[in-house]
Formats: structure tokens, sequence, C-alpha cells
């Protein structure tokens, strides 16, 4: 029965997180971003909210309240929601697929209440590269197998525990767990355009030696597109987040910008483009909440999920570059958070398979 | 709880819906030929629907077991697309009009007859207030005298009149209020005007009418004024973008098959990167479609929470018509650009998709006026916004 009604779980989720966004990220996000780091202080505050923590229980877990709390924690600061999604994203993988041996390891690991988290290692430095294709190959050896490849915009990558390294192995692709410590591991900090509070670094996999257990699934290897549709989802959302942050800030701005005898906001390009920022903001909520529905629900969410990413990614742009148009110069310049949230725009809706719901 | 899911009961009457859809296609060349002057190529209903439950006849018997009444119709609308109308349905607005504002008296004069809505004039379309035609009364006779001209008047050439909206005389601060008539069709004084040839959508008559010195009873004076007349737009805006989805599903469906004819299959795993040119805009098309999906579904969900005459689903239903109506415009002419120039040819319906959805982004209120209206809810503005 088609219905939009949140429970009333959800609800509260959705107040919580908007409240968290509101007093702890918005404030910090422009520091986050000059500092190219999210503080410990507001990462401790995420984790000990449970949110991550909330993922490994497959019961209960529910994509549809992820994408609420993605959507809120982007509106405050995009590159703390991604940090959330990303670190959700490690731990839903392996709660999903991972065999139970590989579920106690890692799962034990959220028991402490300073924020440690796991990242999927997906994308390569490479121009024009697709995430389907992993360029990082793993072979067999006797006693389990080599790994070696580059990944990039690995978010969190110098604070990560372990990467979640997706990889082909036999002409497909497979997920493997990698410890950041393991021998062959280097980690380098590449600051990027936008998201600079997330710690977006290159791994680089050198011949890692890997055990039979590290592949993730062991025995069956792992559905690396569950973990791909994840993320679009996820994206969708932080990307939903962000396109509102834009909309709330512009409205009163643009009622007390005086332009001409009348306030930029009667004027009917500006009023047009707010009209839009809701208009596509409405409509990439819906789109993110049916894939979510559909992963929830455990229906084929490939083709919603590609569907709400795609959209998502190209409204967010468009309402970042309307935002950043209609503020003039203010919009150019770091007294504002709109240049800001220009870059992240762009940098999300590029980037795949790193926030997991 | 969230929930995307259709029920049996929404199952069956898209599946019904969607049967007719199939009838029709087959028809859809033949209506829009023959229609061009307004002239219907078949009787209704057509004999290929004969003894088949009508899907909305259907619906309105037993919505029982549905997402909700107004969601069923909404979702049964985009799957029966719009290419040629098989069965009489009653679109007649101005007798929705009458229905509900009318009294006992003048449905018992008019209830029968088939009003279709009369408020287009040449000079004012989307703006009511350029309104010009004008009603006087007659305190001898007792009688109203209208004048002035209407135009895009749906079905008035087939229907038995209209509901029509004129200004009154002025009050004392010289403004004049907005009237409403039934003015029926060959009274005296009622000029007759051949229905207007269009670039689609032909099976649907589109006409206007002079009004010269038409005397009317007083009993013809509804008293739906202005805004209750308009209230009736939330409801259908929403469906107006269903009907845009419903050709735009024929649509991408078409370009789809033709594509993997050819060995074009759209993979929805990939990244952007991993596309050819046709399959990355045709997901980009299936991507905007969704989204005037959806929010054409949360409009009528809201319309079923908040119900049918309340105002509080108002925006909604502007953004889901304006998303539908720049969704179809963008979906049609990108498909036939994907599909190159065979795509062009009468031999297909592509190109009548492409001709019949274009209105979509027009009628029931403009995509600009659909902003106007949702800028001024989020901006809290009235008139300083136009």
């Amino acid at each position: 029965m088609i219905s939009f009604e949140l429970t009333e779980e959800q609800e509260i989720i959705r107040s919580t997180m908007r409240e968290i966004s509101r007093d702890a990220l918005s404030p910090e996000a422009r520091r986050h971003d000059l500092d190219g780091a999210i503080g410990t202080a507001v990462l401790d505050t995420i984790w000990q909210a449970g949110i991550v923590q909330a993922q490994a229980d497959r019961e209960s877990r529910s994509p549809v309240s992820n994408v609420l709390v993605l959507e809120e924690l982007a509106a405050g600061d995009a590159s703390v929601a991604l940090a959330v999604g990303a670190a959700s994203g490690f731990v839903q993988a392996v709660t999903d697929q991972g065999s139970e041996a590989q579920r106690a390891v890692f799962l034990a690991s959220l028991e402490g209440d300073r924020f440690a988290a796991g990242t999927i290692a997906a994308m390569e430095p490479d121009f024009v590269g697709d995430v389907t294709r992993p360029a990082t190959r793993v072979l067999r050896s006797e006693d389990g197998f080599t790994l070696s490849g580059r990944k990039t915009m690995v978010p969190l990558a110098a604070q990560s525990t372990h990467f979640l390294v997706i990889a082909d192995l036999d002409g497909a692709s497979d997920a493997f767990i990698v410890d950041a410590s393991a021998t062959g591991v280097t980690i380098e900090a590449r600051q990027a355009l936008g998201l600079r509070g997330l710690g977006l670094g290159e791994v680089n996999f050198d011949g890692v030696v890997l055990p039979t257990d590290a592949r993730l699934g062991e025995g069956n290897g792992a559905d690396v597109q569950r973990i791909i549709d994840g993320a679009r989802v996820g994206l969708a959302a932080a990307m939903l987040g962000l396109s509102r942050a834009v909309m709330e800030h512009i409205i009163p701005y643009t009622k007390e910008r005086v332009v001409h005898g009348s306030p930029l906001a009667q004027k009917q390009k500006i009023a047009f483009d707010i009209a839009d920022m809701r208009m596509e903001t409405d409509a990439i909520r819906w789109m993110t909440w049916k894939a979510a529905w559909a992963l929830e629900t455990g229906l084929d969410a490939t083709r919603l999920a590609q569907l709400a990413y795609t959209y998502a990614g190209e409204r967010v742009m468009q309402i970042a570059d309307n935002g950043l148009q209609s503020m003039g110069g203010h919009g150019f310049v770091e007294e504002h958070p709109m240049e800001m949230w220009y870059r992240n725009a762009r940098s999300l809706s590029m980037l795949e398979s790193v926030a997991g719901v | 709880m969230v929930d995307f899911s259709l029920t049996r009961r929404d199952e069956e009457l898209v599946a019904l819906a969607e049967r007719e859809n199939k009838i029709a296609l087959k028809h859809a060349r033949a209506a829009d030929v023959h229609s061009i002057d307004g002239a219907l190529p078949f009787a209704l209903p057509h004999p290929d629907v004969a003894g088949l439950q009508d899907p909305f006849e259907a619906l309105a018997n037993d919505h029982e077991g549905t997402s909700s009444e107004v969601i069923a119709e909404a979702l049964m609308m985009i799957s029966s697309a719009a290419d040629a109308d098989l069965r009489d349905r009653d679109h007649a607005f101005g007798s929705l009009v009458l229905e509900e504002f009318g009294t006992d008296e003048q449905k018992a004069k008019y209830g029968h007859l088939k009003l279709a809505i009369g408020l287009t004039e040449p000079g004012a379309g989307s703006d009511p207030s350029m309104i010009r035609s004008n009603s006087r009364y007659d305190a001898e006779t007792g009688d109203y005298v209208l004048n002035g001209e209407k135009t895009f008047i749906s079905f008035f050439n087939i229907y038995d009149g209209a509901v029509t909206l004129v200004r009154g005389e002025p009050d004392e601060k010289g403004n004049r209020p907005f009237h409403t008539f039934v003015v029926l069709r060959g009274q005296e004084g009622v000029g007759k005007v051949p229905s207007i040839r269009k670039m689609g959508m032909r099976q649907h008559d589109l006409a206007g009418f002079s009004m010269q010195d038409v005397r009317v009873p007083e009993i013809a004076k509804l008293s739906a004024d202005f805004a209750k007349t308009f209230s009736k737009f939330n409801h259908n805006r929403p469906l107006v973008a269903a009907v845009a989805l419903g050709t735009c599903r024929s649509m991408l469906d078409f370009t789809r098959e033709r594509l993997e004819a050819r060995g074009i299959s759209i993979d929805y795993a990939k990244g952007a990167a991993g596309r050819s040119a046709a399959e990355d805009r045709l997901i980009r098309m299936e991507a905007l479609w969704e989204a005037a999906w959806g929010v054409t579904m949360y409009a009528k969900w809201k319309q079923t929470q908040v119900g049918t005459p309340s105002y509080d689903y108002r925006t909604e239903a502007s953004i889901s018509k304006a998303i539908a109506g720049k969704a179809a415009r963008t979906i049609t002419q990108t498909c036939l650009d994907i599909l190159g120039p065979e795509a062009l040819s009468e031999h297909y319906l592509a190109e009548k998709w492409f001709r019949d959805v274009r209105i979509a982004d027009i009628y029931e209120g403009a995509g600009e006026i659909q902003r106007v209206l949702v800028a001024r809810e989020m901006l809290g503005y009235k008139r300083e916004l136009n």
C-alpha cells in the first residue's frame, strides 16, 4: 500500500538528527573544510549517537531510517554525513555479507566509545573509471590471496582501521577486508575539491598478502553490486541534505537582499529557481525513499538506486549552482557557506560506493 | 511505514487500465488523423471495449483495498496513457461544479446536461484577473445579460453548454466580482466557433464560444465563486501529471525496446563512465520519470491524508504538475533524439506522443504558474510575486 508515512521511531530519529545537525554540525562545517578534517569531538558525538553501531543488527537496521539520518546530517555538513555513511557502509557489508567469523571479529570493534571505523575503498585513480570494473586485482595464492592496485577518494583514509577493498577476482568484482596496518598498504592524504573534512586519501596495495578469510563472505564471495546500490542510495540522501541546506540558506538571503528597488526573491528568475529547489528536493527525497524501501524489503534495488543517484547528482549541482548565482559575489567568498556547498555538490555527485544505507 | 508496493486491488485496477491501453494503441493513429477537425473517428463506446469492464467504473464501484481511491486513480491514469478514448468518459468539469455548488433547483434544471467549463478568454489564459466577459442584471426582466468571448474550452462543441466565469457589475469601490453562469449551446446570442486545430491531443475536442447579449434567467447563476471553482484544480493537477506520465511511459518503453533490438541494452549497475551515450541518456530520462512519479504519488497520498476539499496539498499538487510537465517535454524530445530520424516517421506512435504531451506543461496551469504558487508558499508572498 503506497504510503509516505514514517514510523514513530523514524520521526524521532529524524528530529534528533536534525537537532544534532543544526547545533553541532552546521557551526563546524567551515572549520572542517579549512582544517581538512572532522573534529574528534564531533566524530565522537556522532559515534555516541549509535548510528554506525546500529548497522550491525541485521534484523532492526533500516535503510529508510538511514536515508533520513544522512539527509539530516548532510544538511549540516556533508563531510560528516559521508563519514557516518562510510563507516556504516563497512559495517553493513560485514553484517549482511560477512561470514560468522568475520562478523564476530569486525563488529566487536564497534564496542568502544570513540569513533573506530572501517571504510570501503572502491574508486580508482583513473580518468573515466567505472566502479563496476575495478583494475585492482586479487590473485589466488597457495594459502590465500595477493592484492595489488590503487584506490582513491577513500573516506577517512588515515583514520580507518580497515578497508573493504573492491577488487577483481577471477574476472568478477569481489570484496576483501584489509587491515590498514598490513604490510604493503600505504596511505597518502590527497585533498580534493570538496568534502575536505572527510579526509579523502589514496591507498596503495602493493602485493598485500591476504589470508583466505579476508574475502568478504569467505568461500561464497561478495555481492558487490549490493554494496554499490546501497552507496548510491546513501549518496542520493546526502545530496538531498545538501540541496536542502542551499535552499534553506537562500530563502532569507534573497528576501532580505534588495536590488533595483525590490527584494531578489520577488524577481521571477530567482523565485522560480527557489521553487525548483523545493520541487527537486521533494523529488529526490521520494526517489531516495523508494530505493531505500526496495533495499529494505529485499527487492532488486539496482535500477531504483541508479535512478535516485543519477537524478540527485544532476539536481544537487544545479541547485548549488543557482544558489551560488543568486548570492552574487557573496556566493563566491568563504564568508558564506555557499562556495563550499558548490564544491561539495560536485564532489558528492561523482563519488561511488562510499556511503551505505 | 514507508511503502511503495501496490495492493492487490491497485494491481487489478492497473491491469484493467493497461488492457484498455493496449486496445487503444491500435486506434491511436486513426484518432489522431481523423480528429483534426474535431470529429471522432468512431462511435463510443468503441466495439473493441464493448463487454469489457470499464476500468474507472471498476474503481468507482470498488475501491476497497486500494492504497486509496485517489492514489489508485492516478496509478491507473499512468497506466492507461491517452492515445484514444474508447469510451464516453465523463470529463464534464462544468457539471462537477454544478453538482458541487448548485442548488437542488439548479441541479433539477441543468443536472442532466453535460457542461464544459468556460474560463479562458483570448486575452486571459493563466491570469483570470484579465477576464473581460461580463454580466449585467436586467431588473425589468430579472434576467442576466452576458457578453464576452471564451476560448480553449474542452468539449464545448460536443457538450450541451458550459459553466462560465464572467465579471459582474462594479460595486461601490469599483471592483467587479466574478460570477458563474450556465450557458447553453444553441441559446440565442451564443456564437459557435469551429473546433480548434492543434498539434496533438486531437481527439480532445477544443472550441470556444462568443456571448452577445445572451440572456440567462436568475436560476442559471451558480454560487460557485472564483476560489471555489478553482479548488478543483488541486485534485486535478496530479492527475494531469499522471496522464503525461502515461504517455512518457509509452515513449520510454518504445525507446528501450528499439535500442534493445539494436543490441543496446540498459545496464543500471554500471557507473556513468561505463555507459554508452544512448544508454546514459535513457537512464537520465528514466530518472526524470521516476522523479515525477514520486511527487505525483506524494501529492495523492497527501490528498488522502488531508482530504480532497482541503487546501493543504495544493503546493504538492503544483509540484507534481510542474515536474511532470517539464519531464514530459524533456523525455519525449530526448527519446526521439536518441532514436534518430526513423523515430520521426508516422509509421510509429513516437512522433504522436511527442506532439500530444507538449500541452502537459501548459494546460491546468502552466509550469510557470505552478512555480509562482510554490514560490509564494515558500517565501510567504502573495501578490508581491507575480
